[in-house]
This record gives C-alpha cells, sequence and structure tokens, in this order.
C-alpha cells in the first residue's frame, strides 16, 4: 500500500503543486489549510508524514506540532517543514528536515525517500 | 649679549668732544669721535651705536639735517642734541624731529647722564615696541584664521555657559537658527522651554569629557534638521570648565537616504515571506505545466498556467509596491467622490472607535464633491492618522474624562481638507515637530515610527500638506490638505526634485 503525506500549508496553489508532485512519485496525499485543521486531518488519515508550514493564518505550525506529539499514536510521525520563513530550523527542532521556500522538489523527493521509504 | 654702551660724538667743537670723552668713559661707555656729519653717517651705517650725540652745528651739515637724516634712515639710533645755552627754539625743534633729548651748554654731567639714561631706556622700547608690533601682527593673523574656520566650518558651532545660554555662535548657526546670544540652547535649537533630557553640554560640565548625541532641531525658518552633536570642554586658567563647546553636522541628507533605504528594507523584510511562497507557486505552476505536457491532460495544463498568471501578476504588483518607495513610479491617480472615499475610511475607523468607547463622529460636507487622488494610498494615510487619534485618546490617563475622535471633511477653493481632532493626551512641541520623522514614536513599543512617516509622504506627494495644532493633554487636531485637481507634473510622474 501506498504510503500517505499530509501537507499542511495555507496556498492552496502550493498544496496542489505538492499534491501532483507526491502523487506523480507514487505516494498518497491528503491536506490541510491551517493548524487548527490539521490535526483533524491526522486523525482520520493517520499519515506517514506530514509537510508542514509555518505561518499560517489561525494556528501557526509550531503550535500544531506541539498538539501533534501530545498524542501518543501520531508523535512518532515525521515532520518535514517547508517554510518561507527563513532561520526555520529552529522553529521545530525535532522536524526531520527543514526547507526554505522556494524548494529543490527533488531534494524534496530525496528526504522523503530516505525517511518513509 | 652684553649691551651696546657705544656713544657717537659728532661736534665740530673739537675740545668740547675731547672733555665728553674722557667723562664718558669713566662712567663706562665706549666713545667714538667723528667730525663731520657725513662721517658720521656713515659711521652709524656700518657700526649701528645705540646713540649719538651731536652739536646743532656741524662743518658739512647743519645738526638738524643730520638728525633727520640719521632718524630717517636708522630709527633705532637714539640721538641727542647739544643746544646753545638758552635756545630752547632748537632743544624743541630736535625733539619734534625724533631726537631723544637734548642738553644745553654749558653740559650738566648730572643732565648728560640722565639723557643718556633715557636714550637707552627709549631704544629698548622701541625694539619691544617692535617686537611686541610683530607678535601682535601674528595675533591678529591668527586670529583672523580663526575666525574664518570658526565660521566657514560647515557645522553649526556653538559656545554656552553652564545655564546653556549662548554666548558665542558661528556664521553657519546665525544663518539657520538666529544671532541671538544670550538665549538658551533648548530655546533655539528646540522651541522647548526646559533643558532637554540627556542634554550633552550639561553631562560635559558634569565630567568634562566630550559627549555625542544625535537630535532633530528646528531652524528658524521652521526646517526641520536631523544633527549630529558633539560636545567638548572649555576650561579657564585653573581648569575649571567655564563654557562648553557645541559642534552639530547636519546629517538630514544621510537620515533622509537612510530613512528611505530602512523603509525599503522593512518592506523587503515583510514581503520576503510571501515572495517566497509565490516563487514556490511559480514553481508548482511549472511543474504542473511540465508534466500536464507529459501527459496531455488539458485541464493540468490549464490549471497549471492560471497559476502561473496569477503568480506573475502578483510579483509584478510586489515590485510595483517597491518601487513605490523608491518613487519611481508615478501615483495611480484618479477622479474619486470624496464622500464615497470618506465614508469608506469612516466605517474602517469606527469599529476600532467603538471597541474602546470613543465617540467617533464624522462631518461631510458638498455630497457630489470630487478629487483627484491615489485612492489606495491616501486611505492607508488617512486610516493611519485617525487610528492615532484613537490611540491619544487611549493613552490619555485623565480620569472622568469621555473621549472623542471627530473626522471632518470640508473643502475650499482648491483643496479637499480632511480633519482627524481628537480630545486625547496631545503633543508638546517636541513631539509634534519629531512627528513625521521615521521611527519617531510616542507610543513606547507599540509604536514602530512607520506610519506617520509614510502619511507624511504621501500626502507630500499629492502635492498636500498636513498641519498640525496640539496641546498637551488637551488633544490634537490634524488638519490634511489635498489638492483638488493634481499638479500636472505630478500626473505625469515627475518628481519635484526633478523639476527643480
Amino acid at each position: 500500500m501506498a504510503k500517505k503525506i499530509l501537507i499542511v500549508d495555507d496556498d492552496p496553489n502550493i498544496v496542489t503543486y505538492l499534491e501532483d508532485f507526491f502523487g506523480d512519485n507514487g505516494y498518497d496525499t491528503c491536506s490541510a489549510t491551517d493548524g487548527s485543521e490539521a490535526m483533524a486531518v491526522v486523525k482520520k488519515e493517520k499519515p506517514d508524514l506530514i509537510t508542514l508550514d509555518l505561518e499560517m493564518p489561525e494556528e501557526w505550525g509550531p503550535r500544531f506540532y506541539r498538539k501533534l506529539v501530545k498524542e501518543e499514536e501520531f508523535r512518532k510521525i515525521p515532520v518535514i517543514v517547508i517554510s518561507g520563513l527563513t532561520g526555520s530550523k529552529y522553529a521545530i527542532q525535532k522536524a526531520v528536515a527543514s526547507i526554505t521556500k522556494p524548494f529543490d522538489r527533488d531534494k524534496l523527493l530525496a528526504i522523503v525517500k530516505d525517511v518513509i521509504g | 649679549m652684553a649691551m651696546d654702551n657705544t656713544v657717537l660724538l659728532v661736534d665740530s667743537h673739537k675740545e668740547l668732544c675731547n672733555a665728553l670723552e674722557k667723562h664718558l668713559t669713566r662712567h663706562g661707555y665706549d666713545v667714538k669721535i667723528t667730525e663731520t656729519g657725513q662721517i658720521a653717517l656713515s659711521d652709524i651705517s656700518i657700526n649701528k651705536p645705540p646713540v649719538v650725540i651731536s652739536g646743532t652745528q656741524l662743518p658739512d651739515m647743519e645738526g638738524v639735517d643730520f638728525l633727520s637724516n640719521v632718524k630717517d634712515n636708522f630709527p633705532a639710533v637714539e640721538v641727542i642734541m647739544i643746544i646753545n645755552e638758552g635756545d630752547i627754539e632748537a632743544g624743541v625743534t630736535a625733539l619734534r624731529l625724533g631726537a631723544s633729548d637734548y642738553i644745553s651748554k654749558p653740559i650738566n654731567s648730572g643732565a648728560l647722564e640722565v639723557a643718556l639714561q633715557r636714550a637707552y631706556d627709549r631704544r629698548d622700547y622701541w625694539f619691544k615696541f617692535k617686537a611686541y608690533e610683530k607678535m601682535l601682527k601674528s595675533v591678529e593673523k591668527h586670529k583672523a584664521l580663526f575666525q574664518q574656520l570658526f565660521d566657514e566650518v560647515p557645522c553649526y558651532i556653538s559656545l554656552q555657559d553652564e545655564n546653556f545660554r549662548l554666548t558665542c555662535a558661528n556664521k553657519l548657526f546665525k544663518k539657520d537658527f538666529g544671532d541671538y546670544i544670550g538665549s538658551y540652547c533648548y530655546e533655539i535649537y528646540k522651541h522647548r522651554t526646559e533643558p532637554c533630557r540627556g542634554c550633552p553640554v550639561q553631562a560635559t560640565f558634569k565630567d568634562g569629557n566630550p559627549h555625542q548625541t544625535e537630535e532633530v532641531v528646528t531652524s528658524q525658518h521652521g526646517k526641520q534638521y536631523n544633527v549630529l552633536t558633539w560636545t567638548a570642554p572649555l576650561r579657564d586658567d585653573s581648569g575649571k570648565i567655564t563654557q562648553v563647546m557645541e559642534i552639530s553636522t547636519n546629517i538630514t541628507q544621510i537620515r533622509k537616504l537612510q530613512g528611505r533605504l530602512t523603509t525599503l528594507g522593512l518592506l523587503l523584510g515583510s514581503m520576503s515571506h510571501g515572495i517566497r511562497g509565490v516563487l514556490t507557486a511559480l514553481d508548482g505552476g511549472i511543474y504542473r505545466l511540465e508534466t500536464g505536457l507529459k501527459k496531455e491532460n488539458q485541464k493540468q495544463i490549464h490549471d497549471a498556467l492560471e497559476v502561473i498568471k496569477n503568480m506573475i501578476h502578483r510579483i509584478s504588483s510586489m515590485v510595483i509596491d517597491i518601487l513605490y518607495y523608491t518613487k519611481e513610479r508615478g501615483l495611480n491617480w484618479t477622479q474619486v467622490n470624496v464622500m464615497d472615499f470618506s465614508n469608506q475610511i469612516a466605517a474602517l475607523i469606527k469599529p476600532k472607535a467603538d471597541k474602546h468607547n470613543i465617540e467617533f463622529v464624522y462631518k461631510f460636507d458638498h455630497p457630489k464633491a470630487l478629487f483627484e487622488i491615489d485612492p489606495e494610498t491616501v486611505s492607508s494615510a488617512l486610516v493611519n492618522i485617525l487610528e492615532n487619534s484613537i490611540d491619544a485618546c487611549l493613552d490619555d490617563k485623565s480620569k472622568d474624562k469621555s473621549y472623542r475622535v471627530i473626522f471632518r471633511v470640508y473643502e475650499n477653493e482648491d483643496h479637499t481638507i480632511f480633519e482627524a481632532h481628537d480630545n486625547g493626551i496631545g503633543m508638546d512641541r517636541e513631539t509634534r515637530e519629531n512627528l513625521f520623522t521615521l521611527f519617531f514614536s510616542s507610543k513606547g513599543h507599540r509604536g514602530t515610527g512607520l506610519g506617520l512617516f509614510v502619511a507624511n509622504q504621501i500626502v507630500e506627494q499629492h502635492g498636500g500638506s498636513i498641519e498640525i495644532e496640539s496641546e498637551p493633554k488637551q488633544g490634537s487636531c490634524f488638519r490634511i490638505k489635498l489638492p483638488k485637481i493634481l499638479p500636472e507634473e505630478i500626473k505625469n510622474g515627475i518628481s519635484k526634485q526633478e523639476i527643480s
């Protein structure tokens, strides 16, 4: 069964981009446009990996992340931060990778493959 | 060098000369006798004896001619004339011609002694006088040089006593701040009624060290200058600091440029996140276009193209925003109905006023009036000013006061006038004058110091002006005047600097 990636980003253009890109490379995807909405999607979809934007209108990425790691069932889900903020690697230190927009998609794919196969 | 005590004697009366020689030699003088005026003159020109004693009648010339000749050519040589008994007139003539003294025949040794002593003294004075004259000339020259330096230095220089009264100022200072010796520094520079906080002059009086500050000062013509100020102590002979010199360099232009660059930097900083998002979406659009073409998926191709078009539009409007701050772009002006425009602004302000229980009153006349503005920028300037009015009410700590902001719009012949009137905390003159300075904020951590700076730029770009009336604790009134019809050069996007 294909691995599933949850894409959390408030820009629908970027969500579509990542959905298409991961889909073309054999992954299933689901998405959320805000941190507040993302938790519900996690519970429903049980993704294998999450790409997380930091700056979003309602609830920022780090807050969502704190909620995520409180849940025993989800705390091991690897998170890749994809953000427009520079210095974003300090925002969520336990993230498996922090990538600054605009990013090199092949490098992103390499990281994803490395983490979840 | 030992004192030259040569005395040159010149007289036709040989015996008298010999007698005098003996007498003077006994008294320690080195005496030389010549018989004619010519020989005496050539001896004087070579040996420069300090004192000459001459008779009134020489074999080859009159004593007075000899005297004139000596004084004209060798003014440092003192001449004593021997006159005939009772011929006071000859004595006076000799004095007039520059003789140091005269002695009358028969020669009294005491009178001779006095005359000689006075001649030597006079000669001393003469040399001293010449030396002083020379010194004085060089002092005058230096003084003139220093005065010139003081005046021509392209800085404001002033001296102040410990009460901050000006005791001296240079030319540039007088030109821009007036010639008011004896006035208070803080009055002249800042129009304040008491010394400024953190005054560098005061600090220098205290510790004797130079101090530096940066200030915004207002000239006598009402212009504001950013100045970088240094102070230095002036001490009297005992080392006590009597005055402090203040040197201020006008750095307004640098600050203006810096202000522009900083605004641009802030703008780019706040845009950077957005730009990164847009570029990522643009990447996505291109990826989906490429894969769509490969898969021959018409819908995906179409969607991707839409994304690319949108993103390019967003990038171009961002670039145009940046250009706005670098003033490369003229105004995006259009004719606007004053009342519609004002209603929109009031609608943005009212909720904020309501939230804080501040009464918001708006009064508009002339429902059909039109004016030419760039509505987007003017609206942001007016909203900024009105939000400040609300903040001014919130900052006032008086009790039992009901606050009110009045937004009034009216017009005169050429201008549309917006008034934002509040009965809040008010401003002193210093705050009022610093209001449009970049990063000046009276709001502590809440203010960025950016808002009114940009608002003022927007109004100026429209050829308009902002007037402010304010009294501490009474409230403030901002009056924004905008021309109803934009001047042609503004419409054509030519800035004022380029015209002049």
